[in-house]
């Protein structure tokens, strides 16, 4: 094999855009992040380090003006018939060098997401944030103000719990809604985040879809207060903290799109989201052979360098054949994402859909975590060592497999869909 | 937790003799006062405090000279018999950190090679207690076999490269190596047990104080886990010892192996069994669905009957190991290459136990499974970085040689 390009994935799914944007970015990161991302873990609470490559990386090459419409002075990819398949050669080509970017980075699509991607659009306040991100040569962060102390992962589980447990709420007081609630751990929280999209319920305790609502609030209102981040094991580029809102006002519009639609808009996120972690998972991977090859090609065992032993090269020839399966199944998820819209595809909120993503998340979770953990066997004295940064991925996958409900909830998805659950 | 983990996690005491039981007894004192009762002042203030918990069991309980004998001033625990309390008292050291439990570990794996009845060396025992048993800490790193260089041909040890030589035919012997890296610690050993090869290629272990004139260490590596034993890699050139310090003997690198094996294996369960007690706490207080116990919930259940049962079986094994390793002729004559064998095997499968247990367990904690706060992932990170280290190179295919040539009688693998 010549080199991680020739890992495997359905050439036919490919935008015609895919090889020119992977080059500028895998360039971009080759030159601004691989060097010094192994002093990012040092800068998990400054970001003194970390924050300027986000300017060059959102800021400079632009790619927060992604999914806003060109006529806001975006790029308007949230209208392409790739967006999954795009996002997803982001993913993955961040995730090579730093899944913690990447998640700072994507998040930031996530609540733009909810009013930008068809069917559910609204232009309005698509034209109303869009100078935040656009008119800008520094990095502008989004976040979902989504998990709540008491709730874990059930607001992952929305097509359950309907948003029965949300405790956030938010009450229209003439042409305005008054939130106020308590969310904590958001990518991009922790203090870097101009805009909050927030889940919030209309009606405490209600399990209708009807009394979900999404709201975008700007950080900087009276009101709205956030921790500092908290120091994690890994995925310093991603700053997670509390926020408070607290009698927070904003106008009534802000608002994503109204009753039901607000729900089903937000439940898509799921799908995007596990999309984009598939991606990271398979770029930390490809990254993983790199580095994985450097060692096995060196470095010998009974004299011969360990590739040429039988046993070692069983379980490198494993873990490099679970990349290629991955990757495969990645572009297949991305690829259920593009059929939305379709006349053969579903809604990205159909059981269908979210299901058969989550499965194969679930699936390449457990194959870079067996990957990642044997790879550092196979350096063994150098395998904690993060001058092979094997273990700083190693790190930072467990995150990509914890988070979103985490393993179960994935487990549960598939089996509602597969075997038509009815009570899980 | 308000559950005693002796009774959920239960070991044959009776391997142990009084002296063994209220050694471990104090150690769990310490381990519950000092540390575990403590985690967020001793989290927040790691750099400070693990020196003083430290110091407060190697030289205020006396660890330090654990093995040292009784009448240079140790302890006396010179016997493989000591073995099952040796590794109860890594399990307890583990279980409040798994940093001191491996420097406890490198230092009675190292002092075990010269300080047990059967290998009794009084020149060398005489030297290292002077260096032990005073009030300053010290500390013994390991430097074993483990991945050669392409294009160069090594001794070998069992397949892994010796990357130490031992030369000279009489004193001063020189040892010299480059870009050596010890298990844990070597940016602040005050002795180094090296696995070195002698003129005809075959091993043998040097005992090389960490001031000796000759010995280079590089800055401090950044890794996983074990944050407070800073490694480094070491560099000898032509470092002098004298003849008492070198170990020639046959089958003391397995011992060395055996030893770690044991020690290590101790230290990463005592480290998951903490794991295991805040889980238990975090499955207890936590609601899902809005309405059910974590724990009561069938698929959570399941996660967290496998993370106890991986528990249970490595205890259970790692003791039957100290069991084997306390037997008559355990360490020594024609039982050493079986006990090394069963070392092997039992440490290997035991790291991956615990390694899996708290693989699973972090999925059903969610975010606080990898906030610093909560601890659990320094667990996670500690252990992982053992077991890796453990594996030395080419994950458990070394150790899966070793079993195959004691088993199938192999001789070309």
């Amino acid at each position: 094999m010549k080199n991680i390009d020739a890992f495997s994935r359905p050439e036919e799914y490919i935008s015609p855009f895919d090889r020119h944007f992977r080059r500028i970015i895998r360039k971009h990161l080759d030159e601004w992040v691989m060097p010094e991302r192994r002093r990012y873990d040092e800068d998990w609470k400054d970001h003194r380090l970390i924050g300027p490559a986000f300017d060059r990386l959102m800021g400079g090459l632009g790619l927060q003006k992604a999914l806003f419409p060109q006529e806001y002075g975006g790029w308007g990819m949230a209208r392409s018939d790739y967006l999954f398949r795009l996002a997803y050669m982001l993913c993955e080509e961040v995730g090579r060098a730093d899944t913690g970017m990447g998640v700072a980075l994507t998040v930031t699509f996530w609540p733009l997401f909810v009013i930008l991607t068809e069917p559910y659009v609204n232009m309005r306040l698509a034209k109303e944030f869009a100078p935040m991100f656009c008119n800008t040569q520094k990095a502008v962060f989004a976040a979902n103000a989504m998990t709540e102390p008491q709730g874990g992962a059930d607001i992952e589980n929305l097509g359950l719990l309907g948003g029965r447990t949300i405790r956030t709420t938010a009450r229209l007081d003439g042409d305005q809604w008054v939130i106020n609630g308590h969310k904590l751990w958001p990518t991009n929280s922790g203090g870097v985040s101009k805009l909050f999209g927030v889940p919030c319920t209309t009606k405490p305790g209600s399990g209708d879809p009807m009394d979900f609502a999404f709201i975008y609030v700007p950080a900087d209102l009276p009101g709205v207060t956030q921790g500092g981040a908290y120091e994690k094991a890994g995925m310093s580029a991603d700053k997670n903290g509390d926020i408070w809102f607290e009698d927070v006002r904003v106008p009534s519009w802000y608002r994503a799109h109204g009753p039901g639609r607000d729900a089903e808009a937000f439940y898509q996120l799921i799908s995007i989201g596990q999309v984009g972690s598939i991606a990271f998972l398979t770029g930390a991977m490809m990254n993983l052979y790199e580095r994985l090859l450097e060692f096995v090609s060196t470095r010998t065992y009974n004299n011969r360098p360990l590739k040429e032993n039988d046993a070692v090269a069983a379980v490198i020839g494993r873990i490099a054949g679970d990349i290629d399966i991955c990757r495969i199944l990645g572009h297949e998820a991305a690829m259920i994402g593009d059929r939305r819209n379709k006349p053969y595809g579903k809604p990205l909120i159909s059981e269908d859909v979210v299901g058969r993503i989550r499965n194969i998340k679930d699936f390449v979770s457990d194959r870079a975590v067996d990957a990642f953990g044997k790879a550092m066997d196979v350096l063994g004295h150098h395998g904690p060592d993060r001058n092979w940064d094997i273990e700083k991925h190693w790190r930072d996958i467990k995150i990509i497999q914890l988070w979103m409900g985490g393993k179960q909830l994935c487990q549960m998805e598939a089996a509602r869909y597969f075997f038509n659950c009815e009570t899980l | 937790m308000n559950r005693n983990v002796d009774d959920l996690f239960p070991y044959p005491r009776e391997w142990m003799d009084d002296e063994c039981s209220d050694m471990v007894r104090l150690v769990r004192q310490w381990s519950d006062r000092e540390i575990v009762s403590r985690r967020m002042e001793y989290r927040e203030n790691y750099e400070t405090l693990f020196d003083v918990k430290r110091r407060k069991l190697d030289i205020d309980i006396g660890l330090q000279k654990l093995l040292l004998p009784s009448d240079a001033g140790g302890l006396g625990w010179c016997d493989p018999g000591r073995a099952p309390g040796m590794l109860a008292l890594a399990s307890e050291i583990g279980r409040a950190d798994a940093s001191a439990g491996v420097l406890f570990a490198s230092m009675c794996s190292t002092l075990a090679l010269f300080s047990m009845e059967h290998n009794y060396r009084a020149a060398l025992c005489d030297s290292i207690s002077e260096m032990f048993s005073g009030d300053e800490l010290k500390t013994a790193a390991v430097i074993l076999p483990g991945a050669g260089h392409s294009g160069t041909c090594s001794p070998l040890f069992k397949g892994r490269s010796i990357l130490a030589v031992l030369r000279g035919d009489m004193e001063p012997f020189t040892v010299s190596g480059e870009g050596l890296r010890p298990l844990f610690a070597g940016g602040m050993a005050d002795l180094f047990c090296i696995v070195c090869a002698a003129k005809d290629g075959k091993p043998c272990i040097a005992i090389v104080p960490g001031n000796a004139g000759g010995v280079r260490r590089d800055s401090a590596l950044l890794t996983t886990g074990l944050n407070a034993c800073s490694n480094a890699d070491i560099h000898l050139c032509g470092v002098e010892v004298s003849r008492e310090n070198i170990i020639e003997r046959d089958g003391a690198v397995e011992e060395l192996y055996t030893w770690l094996n044991l020690l290590l294996g101790g230290v990463s369960t005592g480290a998951a069994i903490n794991f295991f007690e805040l889980l238990s706490d975090w499955s207890d207080s936590r609601v899902i669905k809005g309405r059910t116990t974590l724990k009561e919930n069938p698929l959570c259940a399941s996660v967290l009957a496998d993370v106890a049962e991986e528990i249970a079986l490595a205890r259970l094994l790692l003791h039957d190991l100290s069991h084997i390793i306390a037997g008559p002729g355990g360490l020594a004559g024609s039982s050493a290459v079986r006990t090394f064998t069963f070392a092997e095997m039992i440490g290997s499968r035991a790291q991956q136990g615990v390694v899996r247990a708290m693989n699973r367990g972090l999925e059903l904690m969610g975010s606080a499974g990898y906030a610093r706060e909560w601890h659990v992932e320094k667990n996670w990170r500690d252990v992982k970085t053992i077991q890796s280290v453990l594996c030395g190179v080419g994950a458990e295919v070394p150790v899966k040689m070793d079993t195959a040539r004691f088993f199938y009688n192999c001789t070309e693998v």
